[in-house]
């Protein structure tokens, strides 16, 4: 019997040691050589010097790191509430019942998550360009002036479109998901009041979904901070606005592969990933206080 | 040579590296000494028989038929042409696998100016141990220059060149009566005419992502804005011959009298071929380029040289073009070496990426040879357009050097004179920040930054 | 639910917003079917007087001796070894941390979870110049191992776990005399299916879309997946300089077109799965 136990005891940590020692290999490893390269400075003249929290100390100085950060901080506040805005308003309406063709529409809107970002890009791209793209085209004959999505005052929400365009429908999806597990009995008991599907929504539906609302905000908080793969690939169709510190992320790119500073890059990234994990705990501690007031 | 050491040099074919070799005959290659003891005859035979596999990374289109020549020369040898991306994409990848230790090919494509940006860090090998300065008068002198050391090395083979040039419209020159401007004045004041003209056309555009022009210009213009000499480094981005560009091409963004928009976007293909831009100014790659992407214009277009600021000393400076260089870690530097040299300089080859992937030639050769520049194409309305620019590349100036640091200029041009031709702010001001910004780089890199 | 009136108002609205999400899709679908030239001259959201999607195919597939159907090939079999390898470390770690206590385990599970949140610039080079001391670079692995861990595809299946595989059951076959191996195998991953498919799917859309990681680890075009390869046309598409090409556009175009049909055509056929499985994780917390 003690040998059962045992076996069972061992158990546990069996299962989970090839995902975890897969996990220390690739990530805890590479971010223990990060943290020990970040400490260190490598020149054209001279080598490499250990030189400890130096780049850290220019990294908090850097103008344009600090711009790439306020800039995904601002793309944030603008587009994650308002895809997340449409991902509940669809998810309740698909789940209302009252809607014709649901399926068709359902699967519709998340079709774009199975894009990769790159054919995104290309897509959207040839749409919103000034010369060729339809909407351009459609404007200057109807004797307006063309709008400039591409232009240094407009990226920004253009790039916001193309994400939110990406993933509204799989954060639909999980909240949708969310609402098909609330027990029919509650539905019941409703209209049993009278509750009209208004009411039903805010009584019924959306304190179901806080917990799935708070797994997409956390996401979308990580998502659009580390924002890369669009204004990347946006970048050839107008580098004069989109340049090689756009983002924070795109930054640390830049630095590590174009000026191959690769110590200051893995500080950058450090930074940035306090910041993440900065905000996120923030977004969780209100939403949290919310639950409790 | 001592005997061992005699080994180690053929034993560089297969396995020991060409530091340890060299290290064993007693010359180390540090890039400021003499070049090591040349490489024999016999162990070139030698090396060129012994079955050996290469990697060459290229971007060029269709570069398996010059490879093929070669290929036929050595069978034993047989050359693996990887396409690891153009331009920055691959030297990023390169410097990774520098890096890395591991992954770097034995031959890469390198454009002219980025050969100081691998020198500094040590990664391409000098040939002239393998018989590369007997080519020397095979090729055009600047180009040689290009490729050349501070102490005398050969670095790399001049593959094609860009010597800049203007490619016209004919039609709406004549449209709207102007004549080709010879100096940069005309040039100005043809713009101006032609804006008040037709509100739909302008003279041309210098765009604000392409530093290549600007440097292009630069050398044009007589600057030298780059120096390195071991730790020390001279930059004069904005020395008086800069700033006087910089004023003359600001000011005429300000005016609102040229096009400043991002090129190769499909914006600007599109602008091409609506005939938006009346010229473009461009180097000796372009007139093939334009004929491919701006078919409907076809017959249209004629060439010229560049307007001068002295119209009594014509020059002009160079744009793009590549080499072939070895890299130094190869396990394989004789083959390496002799493919390099093959490649770019046998009459074949060299015909054959003039004739078949219109490269502008490096080589003397095939720039006197009449059926290259006897070519009239219609594109061109049967104007000898190789003649032009065979005749300007004889007028780019001699020198001009490059930073070691290469993209992080680009970039930082991008983001100061680009960013300020674009928003029609002060360039002279810009071109400052430009010097500043790349101070202060090379200062943090180690460098010792010389006043000019 | 029991009046079922169907809000005409409500269908048209989402139906429009059903444009909005098809309208790029079309607008590549019609794309595809235009030359290099047509597609500058054109107007983008109809089709040309010649059309040619048979042409455009065929060149994508024969350029540059058919590397495009390499990267099909790259692309999934990335894709696949890396979703079920990533679905049964999940799996096996979920139900391990869901069904099993010991010490350290929710401070393991956390840290898990945290690692989410690092950026992944942070790793990439690390991670490149590690693989390349053990000369992984430039190979699949360097591709299908980074995926394999998967802290959202754990996180999913322990939920999941708690839920689908009762305690009851399990004691049960331990009193038969079942060993934990057999236990997980036999009857938990029968019940874990729905998740499991889930996961399946999920690491396979994100391997399949994955650019940042083969752009870094790869150097060879013909280890690329679809998404570096596309981009790389697409930067060769526009470039100057020697040896630069004004025709790929049309090629682009279309194998964008071509990159998009598989993973379309999967998710329309495995609907069922993936809707259950989120529903555990999308609930918990």
């Amino acid at each position: 019997m003690a040998a059962v136990r045992a076996r069972r005891r061992t158990a546990g940590p069996l299962f989970v040691a090839p995902f975890m020692v897969l996990f220390v290999l690739l990530f805890l490893g590479p971010l223990a050589y990060a943290a020990y390269l970040s400490l260190f400075q490598d020149r054209l003249v001279g080598g490499t010097a250990f030189v400890g929290l130096d780049n850290y100390v220019t990294a908090v100085q850097d103008p344009r790191l600090l711009r790439g950060i306020g800039r995904v901080a601002t793309f944030f506040v603008i587009q994650v509430p308002v895809m997340l805005l449409l991902a509940l308003l669809f998810a309740l309406a698909l789940d209302s019942g009252l809607l014709r063709l649901a399926r068709v529409v359902r699967l519709g809107i998340f079709v774009p998550y199975a894009v990769p970002s790159v054919v995104a890009s290309l897509m959207w791209g040839y749409l919103y360009g000034p010369d060729y793209g339809p909407f351009a085209q459609l404007s200057r004959k109807l004797g307006l002036p063309a709008p400039e999505f591409l232009s240094d005052g407009w990226m920004l929400g253009s790039l916001a479109n193309i994400v939110t365009w990406e993933f509204v429908g799989y954060n639909m999806i999980i909240l949708y998901a969310a609402l098909r597990t609330i027990p029919p009995d509650l539905y019941e008991a409703a209209a049993v009041d009278g509750a009209g599907p208004w009411r039903i929504a805010w009584s019924i539906k959306l304190p179901a979904l806080r917990p799935a609302l708070l797994l997409t905000l956390v996401f979308s908080v990580i998502g659009s901070f580390q924002l890369f793969n669009e204004p990347n690939l946006l970048q050839r169709l107008a580098p004069d606005v989109i340049d090689s510190g756009y983002t924070a992320n795109l930054y640390a790119y830049s630095v590590a592969f174009t000026s191959q500073q690769v110590n200051y890059a893995a500080a950058v990234s450090f930074l940035l990933g306090a910041v993440i994990v900065v905000v996120s705990y923030a977004v969780l501690l209100t939403a949290n206080r919310g639950r409790s007031a | 040579m001592t005997n061992v050491s005699r080994r180690a040099l053929l034993a560089t074919a297969s396995a020991v590296p060409l530091g340890a070799a060299l290290a064993a005959c007693g010359g180390g290659d540090d890039g400021g000494s003499p070049a090591a003891k040349p490489a024999s005859q016999s162990d070139v035979d030698k090396a060129m028989t012994t079955p050996t596999e290469l990697t060459f990374w290229t971007w060029v289109p269709d570069i398996q038929q010059e490879v093929d020549l070669f290929q036929k020369k050595y069978p034993a040898i047989k050359v693996k042409v990887v396409n690891a991306g153009r331009g920055t994409e691959q030297y990023t990848k390169l410097r990774t696998a520098l890096k890395a230790g591991s992954g770097a090919p034995d031959v890469v494509q390198i454009e002219f100016q980025y050969i100081p940006t691998f020198t500094i860090t040590d990664d391409l090998l000098d040939l002239r141990p393998y018989g590369a300065e007997a080519l020397k008068d095979k090729f055009v002198d600047w180009t040689w220059g290009q490729v050349t050391g501070r102490d005398g090395e050969v670095w790399a083979i001049p593959q094609d060149t860009g010597p800049m040039g203007m490619l016209y419209r004919q039609d709406i020159f004549d449209k709207h009566g102007i004549a080709v401007p010879k100096t940069w004045d005309e040039f100005a004041a043809a713009a101006r005419k032609l804006r008040t003209a037709d509100p739909d056309v302008y003279l041309t555009c210098l765009s604000a992502n392409e530093a290549g022009a600007w440097h292009g210009l630069l050398w044009q213009a007589g600057a030298k804005p780059y120096a390195t000499s071991g730790t020390d480094i001279t930059i004069k981005v904005n020395d008086e011959v800069a700033k006087k560009l910089a004023g003359y091409w600001g000011g005429l963004a300000r005016e609102g009298v040229i096009g400043t928009e991002a090129n190769f976007t499909d914006a600007w293909f599109g602008a091409l071929n609506r005939g938006k831009y009346a010229t473009w100014l461009t180097a000796a790659w372009g007139p093939v380029f334009l004929a491919g992407s701006a078919k409907s214009t076809s017959g249209k277009w004629r060439a010229a040289p560049l307007p001068q600021w002295d119209a009594s000393a014509p020059s002009s400076g160079n744009w793009g073009g590549s080499t072939s260089a070895v890299i130094k870690t190869t396990k394989n530097p004789i083959v390496a070496a002799q493919f390099a040299q093959f490649l770019n300089s046998d009459p074949e080859s060299a015909k054959l990426f003039a004739t078949k992937q219109f490269f502008f030639p490096a080589t003397k050769a095939v720039l006197a040879d009449p059926g290259y520049v006897g070519d009239a194409p219609a594109f061109y309305g049967g104007q000898k357009v190789n003649q032009v620019f065979a005749d300007i590349s004889a007028t780019v100036n001699a020198s001009f050097g490059w930073p070691p640091f290469l993209d992080r200029a680009v970039t930082d041009w991008t983001e100061t004179v680009g960013k300020s031709l674009a928003g029609k702010t002060d360039t002279v001001v810009a071109l400052d920040q430009w010097q500043q910004r790349l101070t202060t780089f090379a200062k943090s890199q180690g460098f010792t930054v010389q006043a000019s | 639910m029991t009046a079922r009136r169907r809000s005409t108002p409500l269908t048209v609205a989402m139906l429009a917003a059903l444009a909005y999400f098809l309208l790029p899709l079309f607008w590549l679908a019609v794309a595809s079917t235009k030359s290099t030239q047509d597609l500058f001259t054109t107007f983008g959201l109809w089709f040309s007087d010649s059309p040619r999607l048979f042409a455009n195919i065929r060149a994508t597939l024969t350029y540059d001796d058919g590397v495009f159907g390499r990267w099909l090939l790259n692309t999934g079999m990335y894709a696949v070894a890396s979703a079920l390898g990533a679905a049964l470390l999940a799996a096996a770690g979920g139900y391990g941390f869901a069904k099993f206590r010991w010490r350290g385990d929710r401070a393991a599970f956390n840290l898990v979870l945290g690692a989410i949140m690092v950026p992944t610039t942070a790793l990439a080079i690390p991670t490149y110049l590690l693989f390349a001391k053990v000369g992984l670079v430039n190979t699949p692995w360097a591709v299908i191992l980074p995926s394999l861990v998967s802290p959202f595809g754990l996180y999913l299946m322990r939920v999941y776990a708690q839920d689908a595989v009762p305690d009851t059951v399990i004691e049960a076959a331990r009193i038969d005399g079942a060993g934990e191996l057999q236990i997980f195998v036999r009857i938990a991953m029968r019940l874990l299916a729905p998740g499991f498919v889930t996961v399946v799917l999920f690491t396979l859309v994100a391997t399949w879309n994955n650019y940042f990681l083969p752009l870094i680890m790869l150097n060879d075009p013909n280890l690329y997946p679809i998404t570096v390869g596309l981009a790389s046309w697409s930067a060769q598409a526009v470039g100057g300089g020697s040896g630069a090409s004004s025709d790929m556009l049309a090629l682009v175009v279309t194998g964008s077109l071509l990159s998009v049909v598989p993973l379309v055509v999967a998710f329309l056929l495995l609907q069922r799965y993936w809707r259950s499985g989120l529903a555990a994780g999308g609930v918990k917390q």
